[in-house]
């Protein structure tokens, strides 16, 4: 900055600039946006330029909500695969003591110990079931319906399910500060609880939008959100009540202003989870979206010990590896008879 | 910024109109002619290069959605001007946070270093101001609206703008 500019940006705040050095100073202060941004304006509403179409004006909001709408199924979809990974599924067959079948409970009363028992030494086990909290949630109504819910067993037994539950995007954003700080939040937990929320995980717009090429890449390029913010299921999603009700809660804002959720919003690890095909295919598909529906998955999920124990560190070093899930989930079964 | 041409009231009219009968062009200009402004206005507002650009994409949302109970007897730029210093304000309530100096720095993104360095000195000083004062600030030195003109945008007394700005201008020459 040279003196000039500089006299200029002082005597502007003095009120001594001519009209002309105003508008110098106005000249000198001026950014330029992103070169997206007029075409992203543009693009987002090409009814509106043909026809005035009182739905149009939806796509406002989604547009700066839409990734938060979609990171909030993610943030869901990841408390699922948690409570899969504590239940032990899907199952895979040739391993010993995996379990996978719809009656667990008789299934595994009288069997024989394997080596996979002699893991219930484990520290991370021990410590788990040494938690008053811990036990009464594997003894709880709710978590025996959602291991008995046949979605779930459906969900967990595809290949999507296992591929997410493979790669190191999970496991990053699972042990993440980030996300154990949301999961915590009374916002999350208001929305996640709410009517609406269930309401628009379940229709049909919304898995059109969560599978579609656009979403999968939403966080590449904005011609991605824009795809999005056009399609026919955007449009539908947005004139849902429950969209509406969702965007206006209380707890929506204070989640979207959280920096929990803007912290895992940014979180590389978040990211490519959601860009993964496996995570579409995981949104599209209809178990688990029964499951979502489910008041005893919802249940479960909103039980302070399922929390609790989702934040417990012992989970957390449990829950990266199949073989210590199994044993938690046999003595989860155990101690439910 | 470029100062509001003599005619800008009757073109917006027309623009307006031409939205309303649906043809393309309406919306067009009407973006063409302000997202920049509004960009500027909403960065001086929230001090982030990202936030300012979906308030003014949310701006013009809503403004298309509103546009048919637009009133043409006031001006469509002080009414779209009143939207995002609103909209800026919403937004940095629901953040319920301080900006930090850190976040200034998103401003110094778009542009070469010599304007960086420019709108880093200004920018900081303007984001130590309260909101209410910092939009008093912008709308008149950074979109040089009159003081009755932000007294009616900010629905508060003439007086009330003027003692603000004072306020406000004795903290930026200390700042600066």
């Amino acid at each position: 900055m040279n003196r000039e500019e500089f006299d200029i940006i002082r005597r502007e705040f003095d009120g001594s600039n001519s009209p002309e050095e105003s508008a110098s100073f106005r000249s000198l202060m001026e950014r330029e946006p992103s070169p997206h941004l007029k075409q992203a304006i543009l693009e987002a509403m090409p009814r509106q330029t043909r026809s005035f179409n009182p739905l149009y004006a939806l796509i406002g909001g989604f547009m700066n909500r839409k990734t938060m709408i979609l990171g909030g199924a993610v943030v869901l979809a990841a408390a699922i695969f948690i409570a899969g990974k504590v239940t032990g599924w899907p199952p895979s067959g040739d391993k010993a003591g995996t379990i996978g079948g719809v009656e667990p409970a008789a299934r595994y009363k009288g069997r024989t110990m394997t080596e996979a028992d002699v893991t219930i030494k484990n520290p991370e086990i021990q410590t788990l079931f040494q938690n008053e909290q811990v036990l009464n949630l594997v003894k709880s109504d709710a978590f025996r319906e959602a291991m008995r819910n046949q979605q779930f067993r459906e969900l967990m037994a595809s290949d999507a399910y296992r591929q997410i539950m493979a790669s190191d995007a999970y496991r990053q954003i699972a042990a993440s500060d980030a996300y154990r700080s949301l999961q915590a939040s009374d916002a999350y937990r208001q929305l996640e609880s709410s009517a609406a929320f269930r309401q628009l995980a379940a229709q049909g717009a919304f898995r059109q939008i969560a599978a579609s090429d656009a979403s999968r890449q939403v966080n590449a390029s904005d011609a991605n959100r824009q795809a999005i913010n056009a399609s026919d299921a955007a449009r539908q999603l947005q004139a849902s009540d429950a969209y509406r009700q969702i965007a206006n809660s209380d707890a929506f804002r204070q989640l979207q202003a959280s920096d929990a959720f803007r912290s895992l919003q940014q979180n590389d690890a978040f990211r490519s989870l959601q860009s993964s095909d496996a995570f579409r295919e995981l949104q599209a598909n209809d178990a688990f979206r029964q499951l979502q529906a489910s008041d005893a998955f919802r249940s479960l999920q909103s039980s302070d010990a399922f929390r609790s124990l989702q934040a417990s560190d012992a989970f957390r070093s449990l829950s990266r590896s199949s073989e210590l899930s199994d044993v938690f989930m046999r003595e989860a079964m155990r101690s439910q008879q | 910024m470029k100062e509001l041409p003599a005619a800008t009231d009757e073109q917006d009219r027309l623009l307006v109109k031409r939205c309303l009968e649906g043809q393309p062009d309406g919306p067009i200009g009407l973006v063409d002619r302000y997202h920049k402004r509004l960009f500027n206005v909403a960065l001086r507002m929230l001090g982030d290069v990202q936030d300012a650009e979906d308030v003014t994409q949310t701006v013009f949302f809503n403004a298309f959605d509103k546009l048919r109970s637009y009133d043409p007897k006031y001006r469509f730029f002080s009414w779209i001007y009143r939207m995002t210093v609103n909209e800026s304000l919403n937004l940095l309530k629901r953040k319920k946070r301080t900006v930090t100096l850190e976040d200034i720095v998103a401003i110094k993104a778009p542009g070469p270093d010599h304007d960086a360095e420019v709108n880093d000195l200004v920018g900081r000083a303007l984001m130590e101001l309260k909101p209410n004062d910092r939009a008093v600030v912008v709308l008149s030195h950074f979109a040089s609206f009159s003081y009755q003109e932000i007294a009616d945008m900010l629905d508060i007394p003439v007086q009330t703008v003027k003692s603000r700005l004072h306020e406000a201008r004795e903290k930026l020459r200390r700042k600066i």
